[in-house]
């Protein structure tokens, strides 16, 4: 009789440890992987900081039958002035797999260093393997100054 | 077969259990496991002081998890080593405790391994056959100050700078090769770009792995001359 009531007790007692060392354990996890895991997260105020909504530059940054790239809305971006009427805004990021197109000069076209593609100086697909145009945005000209605004 | 025992631990769930026994069937780490953590019976004569060798070599591991946390958003650079620690200090989610275990534990593993020495010295137990221990033990002890020595040149302070030019002027007091010893450190006649890298590279990728050779070997012999402690 009085074995099995010790025989209890113990049982309880080993059950009641049990949980405390899962509950510590759980603890100790926690404590460890929530500082970490936010350790590691990028931060927005150092890793790309801010995107800019609209950009002001002045237009003789990029003279006629030129190119200007730029950051817009945290990627890259490009603004085209092909004439004296008109100027193009459009995103420098090539559709095919997210490389950042260059400006040709001499033929007035976006080519991709990564795989040939290449398009026209309005996001137009000409070539190579990219499946769409590139993201456009607006563009005007304001006095003296090219003013760039999400499309 | 429907449960496992760890030391006092029994396991029930059936999902856990054919889980180990998947991984248990052929890597064999329950008996490993057994023999050297659960069943293991640590000699009577240890105690409070026979621990410091086992607390060093968990700072150890613990310098090198926060050592690998602080490098992915360190910069061995002159221009930004400075502001890449301040950034970590100031900006970085729990920055400040990450490298303040890192800072701390290396103060902390110095006296740890002066009391394991004391220990060891006074228990008399580098007597034969463990002389040859010892003298790993020593070169530990020597591994552990380079470490703090490098490491403390890289947040790139007025206090780390000059300490490393104290520090590498020393060797320079040896005659014929000391000139010599002092241009090696520096990498260079002064104190700059060339120092800051040699001291990233020795303190994050050299020294911790020859460090952790020596460990290795440290505890095989403890292992194999039967010296077992609460590891």
């Amino acid at each position: 009789m009085t074995t099995e009531i010790l025989e209890a007790v113990s049982n309880a007692r080993r059950r009641f440890l049990s949980a405390v060392l899962a509950l510590f354990s759980l603890i100790s996890v926690i404590g460890v992987v929530y500082p970490v895991g936010l350790f590691l997260w990028p931060h927005r105020k150092k890793v790309g900081g801010v995107a800019v909504r609209s950009i002001k530059i002045s237009i003789l940054e990029v003279p006629i039958g030129e190119a200007k790239f730029v950051r817009f809305l945290n990627k890259a971006a490009v603004i085209i002035h092909p004439n004296e009427q008109e100027v193009l805004a459009l995103s420098a990021i090539c559709t095919h797999l997210g490389c950042v197109v260059k400006w040709n000069g001499g033929k007035k076209e976006l080519d991709c260093p990564c795989h040939g593609g290449r398009f026209d100086i309005r996001g137009n697909v000409l070539s190579g393997p990219p499946p769409a145009p590139l993201a456009s945005y607006k563009a005007r000209v304001e006095d003296e100054y090219i003013v760039i605004e999400e499309a | 077969m429907s449960s496992l025992r760890f030391g006092p631990v029994e396991i029930k769930n059936r999902l856990a259990v054919k889980a180990f026994k998947a991984i248990d069937d052929r890597f064999g780490v329950k008996e490993i496991l057994d023999d050297e953590v659960f069943e293991k019976i640590a000699p009577s004569h240890l105690n409070f002081w026979s621990c410091f060798g086992g607390i060093s070599f968990f700072l150890f591991i613990s310098q090198v998890v926060t050592g690998m946390l602080l490098m992915i958003y360190y910069q061995p650079s002159v221009s930004q080593a400075h502001s890449s620690v301040a950034m970590i200090m100031n900006e970085v989610p729990f920055g400040w405790l990450i490298r303040g275990i890192h800072v701390w534990g290396s103060s902390l593993m110095l006296i740890t391994i002066g009391v394991h020495m004391a220990k060891i010295y006074i228990s008399g137990i580098y007597k034969a056959p463990r002389e040859l221990n010892w003298v790993i033990g020593v070169c530990l002890f020597l591994m552990t100050l380079n470490l703090s020595f490098t490491g403390y040149l890289l947040p790139w302070t007025q206090l780390s700078y000059w300490a490393t030019v104290v520090g590498t002027e020393t060797p320079s007091a040896i005659p014929v090769v000391g000139e010599y010893i002092r241009f090696v450190l520096r990498g260079g006649e002064e104190i700059g770009q060339m120092t800051l890298t040699r001291f990233f590279a020795i303190h994050v990728i050299i020294l911790p792995f020859v460090t952790a050779g020596l460990i290795t070997l440290h505890l095989m012999q403890i292992r194999r001359q039967g010296i077992s402690g609460p590891l």
